[in-house]
């Protein structure tokens, strides 16, 4: 064969490679052959997880049986690194989760690749749709004006939650400020139990428990230096970084806090009972119900049958008085992907599970989630937890608060830049390789490069 | 090369040239794209791209966490490479030797190579954390020390240290067990008869012998310690505060994590440049040795 043959062919092979590999990132947009009412939807999501999401299909299915969902879920740490590709090749997503600011699946980021659900909104409630659903499943979702996903439900944090029995097993006080916690933590350790415990090893729970630091110092200074409306060298942020130290150095973290994570290791001593205080939020309200529970002690390896929780205010370890702030995002938001071929059956889905009476039904007495339409809360008749004579009216007390904790967000308005940041110096700070001062100064200069 | 051998080889290439074409091609098509990507100021899914030239390596060379991402592999291979391989050279010398039930050790030895760091993770979390066995075992014997190693930044990047010469001592032993066999026994045999003891045996004549092996596993080491990334992720995510950040565990999470794309590929590329140079290095002190 002659040489210059076996170059065109080669050059010709490799021009062809290359024309395939370019195509896998071609951006076009798919016909869409599915209807309001039939179609397949595959749904990828990180929560709340099988078998939750499968009884919301089943109820979904109920209305529109000729749409079948398929749910797909990865890690909560795997979604963006798995969905980015899978976006961008435009095969095989119809319905995706996101949620708000710099949490995974941020809409930020994701909410290019999604459609605008204004319409198909209005068409389910009304121009005054904004009056039904929660203000922050609407104005988190905006991007550039236009609505790119529908709020499932919101979360909040801000308090502790307590293992009740413990506390009445060992006549222990409810901790109230940084005294009475030193104090519970010890008879609990006296006893060879962990009093608080948290997984300050996952940054994103520090900066829950760093913003309830930083409300009960002065409450709103963190969400306006999120928001670039306040110096984060103001003085009480400087303070909320010196306490939250001291929850390290006055024992009320326990032993080993930044080797350990938030899940499974510190969810898993809170349910297994050796410890007494975990810093959650109101995604863990679920863990009230008996079922729930049973499945989450089990997941800990633990035997130990279903206990008493109860969620408590945050301590007042700076001894302000402000006590009770929560912060809140959308937990999730459906996005319909702009290249599904089947994008009006997966608007259906998200606007069923988004904004009808019956989905955000489900939503509601899952208590997973706060959901987003306001007309449905709990049943509490259909909702038994527990140990109802205890647990009843202190959650149905906390779920009001969460929601009237007002323009709190929790992650909305802080930026991947700032996200990493924060973490990198709470954890600095606790570790005491960065004083209180040098952490805020780290943080107002990312601030300021990320703007 | 005569007129024969010139039209055989033209006469073969077009048999392998598919193939060629294909593996060659994807490498260096992706390696080019992520040059370009370098290059970009990209969260990898916006229609958006906005050329940055060269800034995203300007930032990698100012950037602390990529400079403490570089000193960690340095003293990560190191470390691992002369333990890992110290370890699996004994090893390999003992078996060589009479040793009862000699299968079964190479066995117990070799095991955690096929391991998936995936599985073993969580085990060595639960091994090096506070409410761990490891502490019960310290706690047992009244020792007082307390095992939160994985939450101090100056102890979490030995563990993880403890971990890869646990899990990658087997493939050093393999290869030294495999180079030993291959040694003359005459010679052997004859600095016996010279009077050298076992001692001196392994370290003049063995080890010389095993040179090429310790260049191979030097040149992976380097690469394998740049391209680190299962172990530091899946057990300490790269923390507390960066302490166990590595150019992998780094990609990744400005990649992924804060969409930086083309800051990602920028390290990338870096990372690639590290690892050629890396391998030439040790490619020339065993040319230069040789001679």
């Amino acid at each position: 064969m002659k040489k210059s043959k076996v170059v065109g062919m080669g050059v010709a092979a490799f021009v062809l490679m290359t024309t395939v590999l370019a195509g896998c990132s071609s951006s076009k947009e798919a016909e869409d052959t599915s209807s309001e009412t039939s179609g397949e939807v595959v749904w990828w999501g990180w929560t709340p997880g099988s078998p939750t999401n499968e009884q919301y299909i089943a109820a979904f299915n109920k209305e529109y049986p000729d749409i079948k969902v398929t749910w797909k879920q990865t890690s909560i740490d795997a979604y963006d690194a798995a969905l980015k590709p899978a976006l961008a090749n435009g095969k095989g997503v119809d319905a995706f989760e996101v949620s708000a600011g710099s949490g995974n699946g941020g809409i930020q980021v994701f909410g290019g690749q999604a459609i605008d659900l204004t319409d198909a909104v209005k068409k389910a409630l009304g121009d005054d749709y904004k009056d039904k659903l929660n203000e922050a499943s609407i104005s988190t979702m905006t991007v550039n004006g236009h609505l790119k996903a529908l709020g499932v439900g919101t979360v909040y944090s801000g308090n502790l939650w307590i293992n009740q029995d413990l506390f009445d097993k060992y006549n222990v006080k409810i901790p109230t400020n940084l005294e009475e916690w030193k104090a519970a933590n010890e008879i609990f350790e006296k006893n060879g139990i962990y009093g608080f415990v948290q997984g300050a090893g996952q940054g994103a729970f520090n900066i829950d428990t760093f913003h309830a630091i930083a409300d009960n110092v002065s409450p709103g200074t963190f969400t306006k230096a999120a928001r670039g409306e306040a110096e984060w060298t103001d003085g009480s942020i400087v303070k909320a970084l010196e306490l939250w130290k001291r929850l390290f150095d006055d024992g009320i973290m326990q032993e080993g806090a930044l080797g350990l994570q938030q899940y499974p290791e510190a969810n898993n001593l809170f349910m297994s009972q050796k410890a007494a205080m975990v810093m959650m939020g109101s995604w863990y309200t679920s863990n009230a119900l008996p079922d729930t529970m049973k499945a989450a002690i089990e997941s800990a390896a633990s035997k130990a049958e279903p206990f008493t929780m109860i969620p408590i205010n945050f301590p007042d370890i700076a001894g302000t008085g402000h006590t009770g702030s929560m912060f809140g995002d959308l937990d999730y938001s459906t996005a319909v992907s702009a290249k599904s071929s089947n994008i009006k059956a997966a608007t259906t889905f998200a606007v069923w599970l988004g904004t009808s009476q019956s989905g955000q039904q489900i939503i509601a007495d899952s208590l997973n989630v706060v959901p987003s339409l306001k007309s449905a809360t709990p049943d509490w008749d259909n909702v038994k937890l527990v140990n109802p004579d205890k647990q009843n009216e202190p959650i149905k007390q906390y779920l009001a608060n969460a929601m009237n904790s007002g323009d709190n967000p929790r992650f909305a308005s802080i930026n991947a830049d700032m996200n990493q940041a924060l973490m990198d110096v709470l954890a600095g700070v606790a570790g005491g390789s960065m004083t209180p001062e040098s952490g805020a100064a780290q943080l107002a200069k990312t601030q300021a490069d990320s703007e | 090369m005569n007129q024969s051998s010139k039209s055989t080889v033209m006469n073969g290439l077009p048999w392998i040239l598919p193939a060629f074409v294909f593996v060659v091609g994807l490498i260096y098509y992706s390696i080019f794209y992520t040059f370009k990507l370098s290059t970009l100021d990209w969260n990898g899914l916006d229609p958006l791209q906005t050329s940055v030239g060269m800034s995203n390596y300007d930032k990698a060379l100012n950037d602390w966490i990529f400079w403490k991402a570089i000193r960690n592999t340095a003293v990560f291979f190191v470390i691992t490479f002369l333990i890992q391989n110290f370890l699996g050279f004994l090893f390999a010398a003992i078996l060589h030797s009479n040793v009862k039930l000699a299968t079964l050790h190479k066995c117990l030895i070799f095991i955690p190579t096929i391991l998936a760091p995936a599985t073993m993770a969580p085990v060595f979390r639960l091994l090096f954390s506070p409410q761990g066995m490891l502490q019960d075992v310290f706690d047992a014997l009244h020792l007082g020390i307390t095992v939160d190693w994985l939450a101090r930044p100056d102890s979490a990047l030995f563990v993880l240290m403890i971990v890869t010469i646990w899990q990658f001592t087997g493939m050093s032993f393999i290869l030294y067990y495999a180079a030993m066999s291959q040694i003359d026994r005459e010679m052997l045999e004859a600095s016996h008869l010279d009077g050298a003891g076992k001692f001196r045996t392994l370290l003049s004549i063995v080890l010389p012998n095993c040179k090429s092996t310790t260049i191979s596993l030097a040149m992976l080491g380097i690469i394998g310690s740049l391209k680190t990334f299962d172990v530091p992720y899946l057990i300490t995510t790269g923390g507390p505060n960066h302490a166990t950040e590595f150019l992998g565990t780094y990609i990744f999470r400005q990649g992924i994590r804060q969409s930086h794309l083309g800051y990602a590929a920028a390290i990338s590329v870096m990372l690639l440049v590290l690892a050629i140079c890396g391998a030439i290095l040790v490619n020339r002190m065993n040319k230069g040795g040789d001679k």
